[in-house]
């Protein structure tokens, strides 16, 4: 029972950080209907600057502020180098595009900033536990969910209070219908780039803070899992992206515990076949619109 | 047509790949042993492009899993080849007795094929439960989950693979050094990708391709022509793949994973990947390109002050940055979806326009065939709370015109998607004669012979013309014996289209694009029409127009029509009856004279 707890707990801070991806790529999905398959692009961004302002001697808290605002940078650059041009275009355009985005930054990251692992120092406490009542706990995954917490909150309270966000969730419900009612449309997809950077941006902390290093290729798998995410919860639901963050953190903890030594090696592929299971009978996702399309 | 159509493809995609594998042979010629093994390597990843643009080009599924495909096969072919001598000090431990079987290269290309073809049987079944249709989503992630899966289970499935170290490799001398298995296979692939493109399954699968609600609505099943596609396109990556392992002489897992996924994708975006001849022409670009960028960052090159420029690496930025950049300039490629063969054929093609009489018959009535009756009973429909039909009846005769009107949001739209299987009735049946239609998905419907228009015309947008209404002919059911079914070419005429029939669609302006949507329709064999409001946009004098486009077009198949309008003047002078919903309700039915003096139609329109 207690190990269970700590399996949960553990895999609820994993999930947090998926959660933060997630929800940026929903809202991205939302506004664009593209799915920003180079939303990991702003984590990679995110190690080199962490490895480079660590380098300069920098703290933790100065490297969390430098990612977050790197982060916010990459993302408003790339809506603007390369998906303002492909805005209306057909998904099949967008997706490729998107994929070309994160070829493109890889292949710059390997030549001309470094093909090699940076290595940094991860904060003291990262390892830290604490006991409660017989559980364990680890410290990170406490702060990581309460950081969360809070990051959340003042998202909701963006898009439900402030103008910007209202004009964000009328635009996800009806592009169209909203530029006619006076809906600025750049600034409404920049601001969506932007939020979703911040979020990025908070979940890299986090994955940098864990992992401490830096490569052309940190950003691939927090990539991943962050669509695999929005689309357990069903594209275009910002709850649902945030949910299955939080679903797919805690299955991959479960079977990483669970799973026979052999198998172990086999996780993510495991991840994935549920996955396509899940799309393979439920193609909204779980919490997906099962709209029928208008005609 | 006096030659069958398949016979131009087949020849065409030999004269491709005889090209191909030409030129190759002149360029090795010129250098030594790099420049031979640059060419096989290129041939063999045209097979494997060519592979993938039969699902990509004629579905418009993004796949990132044909590379996936890819590695079950080659470890299949490598497994099935390997010498047990060799074999048993690599995998002597492999399971179901795997490590003393040894067969001839050709039996291990047909195990290769053999195995990913059961592979592409669970991925197949997968992608069309989950929706799959161009620019799916989750149709991608689940060929990228293919992608991921077969890499993994290569690396830990040791006993099997040989692990991501060593992996598996033939013993010396083991390799294939002839060019003859490559070029016989290319050509194979050419003219197997060329004459899928021209069946008539690969015909419907572009038709989804470009619309998959219009193609559902014509009687198109996109689920199986998806289906097919990917069985024909996996068995040709089988191939390709194979000769890949045999040709390397080796195999890892990261053989085929996101490198080799990123070329062969981008060497099909870049060509066009909606014709074979660009996939080939893909390859050929790439394949000079990324040597250029190999020579530039080698060194032998030293450009004053650009060193720091050109390095190792550039090829994979060349990659990415081909396909980021042809997706944000040219999104189709530089061929789009020209075929070498299609347009030398359209030189011979001529043709002349037939005669066709639209005077005669301009009432449907006059088709001596038995008169069969669409009927939806009781109709009621909810969404959520929401109540958008409400025991709402109608029925027509396949000799009459009926008119289906009502103020905005009175259901109209919703009781024709009812009938045609778009939307669920909550409650009621829907008959064709004695045929019950009631819950069958649309293109089932469509080939019962109740076929529909939509309020926002959708054309099969990259097809031209002609081939719109082709494949609506190809996708018909089975057509009643004794109603008349004319050509192609006489739908054209009657549509007026004769002189654009080689303009793609979305080309057409608004008139012609609606009257290519009622030839479109009637090609499909229809019992009835449903149009849903074909003159909204439209004109007085093209509406009045549209009337005896209708009526003609209707009284060539013998088809009975149920439209909706709200261009009164179009109604009155069309049906010979007129059914009137208010609030999800019949309120009205009867001649158009009845319904202009019905008070309670006054009423609803008038708000009053």
């Amino acid at each position: 029972m207690t190990q269970l707890i700590q399996q949960l707990v553990d895999g609820l801070g994993r999930g947090s950080e998926y959660a933060l991806i997630a929800l940026g790529i929903a809202v991205i999905f939302g506004v664009m209907h593209l799915v920003n398959f180079a939303h990991g692009e702003l984590i990679t961004v995110s190690a080199y600057t962490s490895y480079w302002l660590f380098s300069a001697g920098l703290g933790w808290w100065a490297m969390a502020i430098g990612i977050v605002v790197s982060s916010v940078l990459t993302s408003l650059l790339i809506e603007f180098v390369a998906f303002r041009r492909v805005r209306g275009a057909a998904d099949f355009t967008m997706l490729l595009t998107s994929f070309g985005v994160h070829f493109v930054s890889q292949a710059l990251f390997v030549m001309y900033v470094s093909a090699n692992v940076r290595n940094f120092n991860r904060p003291g406490w990262v390892t830290d536990v604490v006991t409660v009542g017989g559980v364990r706990f680890e410290v990170f995954d406490l702060v990581t969910l309460g950081v969360t917490a809070v990051t959340l909150a003042g998202t909701v309270w963006l898009l439900r209070r402030t103008t910007f966000g209202v004009s964000l969730r009328a635009a996800a419900e009806d592009f169209d219908a909203a530029r006619l009612m006076g809906v600025r449309s750049d600034r409404v997809i920049s601001g969506a780039f932007a939020l979703a950077g911040l979020l990025a941006g908070v979940a890299a902390v986090f994955v940098l803070m864990r992992t401490g290093r830096a490569s052309p290729t940190a950003g691939l798998t927090p990539m991943l899992k962050g669509v695999l995410a929005a689309l357990i919860g069903g594209l275009g639901s910002l709850q649902g992206a945030v949910l299955g963050g939080f679903a797919l953190g805690v299955v991959e903890v479960l079977l990483l515990a669970r799973l026979p030594t052999a198998w172990v090696g086999l996780t993510n592929g495991i991840v994935f076949v549920l996955i396509a299971l899940l799309f393979t009978f439920r193609p909204g996702g779980l919490l997906g619109d099962h709209r029928v399309e208008r005609v | 047509m006096t030659k069958p159509r398949w016979v131009g493809s087949a020849l065409g995609g030999v004269v491709l790949a005889l090209v191909l594998i030409g030129g190759s042979q002149l360029y090795a010629a010129w250098g030594g042993m790099a420049r031979d093994n640059l060419a096989s390597q290129m041939l063999i990843n045209a097979i494997v492009v060519v592979g993938i643009q039969v699902y990509i080009g004629n579905t418009g599924v993004l796949s990132f899993g044909h590379v996936g495909f890819g590695g079950v096969a080659g470890y299949a072919f490598a497994v099935a080849v390997i010498p047990p001598d060799r074999k048993a000090t690599i995998i002597g431990n492999a399971p179901f007795g795997l490590a003393d079987v040894h067969v001839g290269h050709l039996a291990g290309i047909v195990a290769a094929i053999v195995v990913a073809l059961a592979v592409a049987l669970l991925v197949g079944y997968a992608l069309v439960r989950s929706g799959a249709r161009a620019g799916a989503v989750s149709a991608t992630v689940i060929t990228l989950a293919l992608l991921f899966l077969v890499h993994e289970v290569a690396v830990n499935w040791t006993d099997l693979t040989g692990g991501d170290r060593a992996g598996l490799s033939f013993p010396v001398g083991g390799a294939l050094d002839s060019l003859w298995p490559i070029a016989a296979a290319l050509v194979g692939a050419v003219v197997v990708a060329r004459l899928f493109a021209t069946s008539t399954t690969g015909r419907l699968a572009k038709a989804a391709r470009e619309d998959d609600l219009a193609a559902r609505a014509m009687g198109i099943n996109p689920a199986t022509a998806q289906f097919l596609a990917l069985l024909v396109s996996v068995a040709i990556v089988a191939v390709g793949s194979s000769l890949r392992v045999w040709e390397l002489g080796t195999i890892t897992p990261r053989f085929f994973f996101f490198d080799y996924t990123l070329l062969t994708l981008t060497m099909l975006i870049v060509g066009g990947r909606n014709s074979v001849t660009g996939a080939l022409a893909g390859v050929v670009v790439i394949t000079a390109g990324n040597e250029l960028t190999r020579y530039l960052a080698g060194p032998d090159v030293d450009i004053a002050g650009l060193g720091w420029l050109l390095r190792d690496g550039l090829s994979d930025i060349f990659l990415g940055g081909a396909m980021l950049g042809f997706m944000l300039v040219r999104a189709n490629g530089l061929l789009d979806d020209w075929e070498l063969d299609e347009a030398l054929l359209r030189r011979w093609r001529t043709r002349r326009q037939p005669a066709t009489d639209t005077s005669t018959s301009t009432s449907a009535a006059a088709v001596p065939v038995d008169p069969i009756v669409l009927r939806a009973d009781e109709i009621t429909v909810e969404f959520g709370g929401f109540q958008a039909l409400e025991r709402a009846s109608v029925h027509a005769a396949s000799t009459e015109v009926v008119g289906l009107i009502g103020p905005n949001g009175a259901g109209k739209t919703t009781l024709i998607n009812v009938i045609t299987g778009l939307v669920p009735a909550t409650e009621g049946r829907v008959e064709l004669g004695d045929h019950d239609l009631t819950g069958l998905p649309t293109h089932r419907v469509a080939r019962a012979g109740v076929v529909r228009t939509f309020q926002n015309l959708r054309l099969f947008g990259a097809l031209t013309v002609r081939e719109n209404i082709e494949v609506a002919a190809l996708a018909a059911g089975r057509h009643r014996p004794g109603a008349p079914r004319p050509s192609t070419d006489e739908l054209l005429a009657l549509a007026q289209l004769w002189d654009l029939r080689d303009r793609r669609a979305r080309e057409l302006d608004y008139g012609n694009a609606r009257r290519l949507e009622l030839a479109r329709a009637a090609a499909a064999a229809p019992v009835f029409l449903l149009l849903d409001e074909p003159t909204s946009g439209m004109s007085d004098s093209e509406s009045l127009a549209m009337i005896d486009q209708v009526r003609a077009t209707a009284a060539a198949v013998g088809a009975g029509v149920v439209v909706i309008d709200h261009d009164l003047g179009f109604i009155t002078g069309i049906c010979d009856r007129i059914t009137c919903l208010d609030q999800g309700a019949v309120i009205a039915d009867g001649t158009p004279a009845d319904i202009q003096a019905d008070p309670h139609v006054r009423a609803a329109y008038l708000g009053a």
